[in-house]
């Protein structure tokens, strides 16, 4: 069933070779460089700082976990760990190692972000989740990058 | 010219017996990374929390089909180390990885693809004719070796790409990345056994900078290197203590042994080749006889008693070359270290060393 004439392993071995030049050179086109080989890519570290946005103003999510009403005004307890198990975007407040780099790791809390904003629906206060991440790049002074989840439709 | 080249590659034919061996060691590494994805799914199903597909969230597994998806990487994995039905196996085992893969990118790690990738090629190639404890007895082991060369190629695109882009990145050139790592990471080395001098003195700026234009250098070298036969076996040696200084300072999952025994197939696709005859009244030349033939995994040697006679009398063992020359001494030690996986690592040194005496360790052909 595997066995391969000669003209196919010619066509397999381009396609093949054709496959991963493309993944290679287009790597820097993702944010995680997945597919790319670009191994130990850097040395950075950062810490995330969760805060939700409710009507204007912000408020602290401490350990990542939260209260808020929902519709009814029943209240509800929160937790960032309830659906972000990721080992590096579960630990708050904490400087962790940027696997695979800076970008690919804010690449993954955006989308972690927007995750959990969609996730939460007996949440009726939170219009968003804001991140404030520390990023130390390959070891150079720290800067601050503020991630946004989308805006929540609250019922 | 071209042309001939690629008919050369399309046509080779050799003895498969290392595809074999590749093979079984691939399959455990896909044991291990089956095992792992049990482990995971005991402590959660990904699809129950956040996760990133790059396939569209309906091509994503339910929880009893991902379940189901890992178990029988399990049984693919087992089929592929006993070498029972081991291609189909490998096949299966490579695209079912590859769409795992594919569910969440959060999983998603060099390695791992690495070694979907290798799968795939390998399954190509009938790697199923040697080490197998189940299934026909196959009617010969020579056969077409354009799928192990392709793999071999897969290793070189790996070194290019890994080496370019540290090429390209400012910050791994002047070594600030490996200064950070070394920073970083510096007591789990420890932890691992690298003397803190050593540590204190390669984590200087100097040192880092001139490390990662060796690392740099090293990955370009062997995409080059362990295709050209007069560089090969050095390729091959320093392939390996490069790969370990990178296990025993970082945590990479498998890779390390994933590209080690791919290194496998460099190997010249023959088997005995080289003999190997040992004193039987010496217990040196017994014990180091008994010792090549447990780690002789690769078949590099015919193993044999011999009578002393006036040529071979005073050694323990006397190595016969590809070429017919003889090595004797700490010479047939450099022998035995570069044609055994196991201790491979010390060739480098036995060579050295043997090259110093007056039969050497010079042969680049045998």
């Amino acid at each position: 069933m595997l066995e391969v004439g000669p003209r196919a392993r010619v066509g397999i071995a381009a396609c093949w070779i054709a496959g991963q030049a493309a993944l290679v050179t287009t790597a820097p086109l993702r944010p995680d460089r997945i597919f790319g080989f670009c191994m130990f890519p850097e040395a950075s570290t950062m810490q995330i700082h969760l805060e939700r946005e409710l009507d204007g103003r912000r408020a602290a999510v401490p350990h990542g976990k939260w209260s808020a009403h929902d519709a009814a005004g029943q209240l509800a307890a929160f937790s960032w760990e309830d659906r972000v198990r990721d080992p590096i975007l579960s630990q708050l407040d904490t400087r962790v190692f940027a696997s695979y780099g800076v970008d690919a790791q804010l690449a993954r809390l955006q989308r972690a972000l927007d995750d959990v904003a969609d996730h939460m629906p007996e949440d009726a206060e939170t219009a968003r989740l804001i991140a404030e991440v520390t990023v130390w790049k390959n070891g150079r002074e720290p800067s601050t990058v503020t991630v946004f989840s989308h805006w929540r439709r609250r019922s | 010219m071209a042309w001939s080249a690629i008919r050369r590659w399309r046509d080779e034919l050799g003895d498969v017996y290392v595809l074999g061996a590749v093979r079984v060691a691939l399959g455990l590494l896909l044991f291990a990374n089956a095992l792992r994805a049990l482990r995971d799914l005991q402590r959660g199903y990904f699809g129950d929390a956040f996760h990133w597909p790059i396939l569209p969230e309906g091509l994503v597994p339910s929880r009893t089909g991902y379940a189901a998806l890992v178990v029988s990487q399990v049984l693919l994995a087992m089929l592929v180390v006993a070498g029972y039905r081991a291609r189909l196996a490998l096949c299966a085992s490579a695209l079912a990885g590859t769409y795992l893969l594919l569910c969440d990118r959060l999983q998603f790690h060099h390695n791992r693809w690495a070694l979907f990738c290798y799968s795939l090629l390998l399954s190509l190639s009938p790697c199923d004719r040697s080490f197998f404890i189940a299934g026909e007895i196959p009617g010969t082991r020579t056969d077409s070796l354009w799928a192990a060369r392709l793999t071999q190629l897969q290793v070189s695109i790996i070194y290019v790409a890994s080496g370019g882009w540290k090429l390209l990145d400012s910050d791994w050139r002047g070594g600030r990345v490996l200064l950070e790592r070394f920073h970083l990471y510096g007591s789990l080395a420890i932890a691992r056994g690298v003397p803190p001098a050593v540590l204190d003195w390669v984590s200087s700026p100097e040192c880092t900078s001139a490390l990662a234009k060796l690392a740099i250098a090293t990955e370009l070298f062997l995409a080059v290197g362990l295709w050209r036969s007069r560089t090969r076996v050095f390729a091959l040696w320093w392939g390996v203590v490069f790969h370990l200084v990178i296990e025993a300072t970082s945590n990479v999952e498998g890779f390390t042994w994933l590209t080690l025994a791919v290194y496998g197939l460099f190997a010249t696709p023959d088997v005995r080749a080289r003999k190997l005859f040992y004193d039987s009244s010496r217990h040196r030349g017994r014990a180091i006889a008994r010792v090549v033939w447990l780690l002789d995994w690769l078949a590099r040697f015919e193993i044999r008693a011999w009578a002393p006679d006036a040529v071979k009398r005073g050694h323990a063992v006397v190595v016969v070359r590809r070429d017919g020359t003889h090595a004797t001494g700490i010479g047939a030690l450099a022998m035995i270290a570069r044609a055994t996986p196991l201790i491979f690592p010390l060739w480098g040194p036995l060579a050295f060393v043997a090259s110093f005496t007056r039969a050497g360790e010079t042969s680049t052909g045998a």
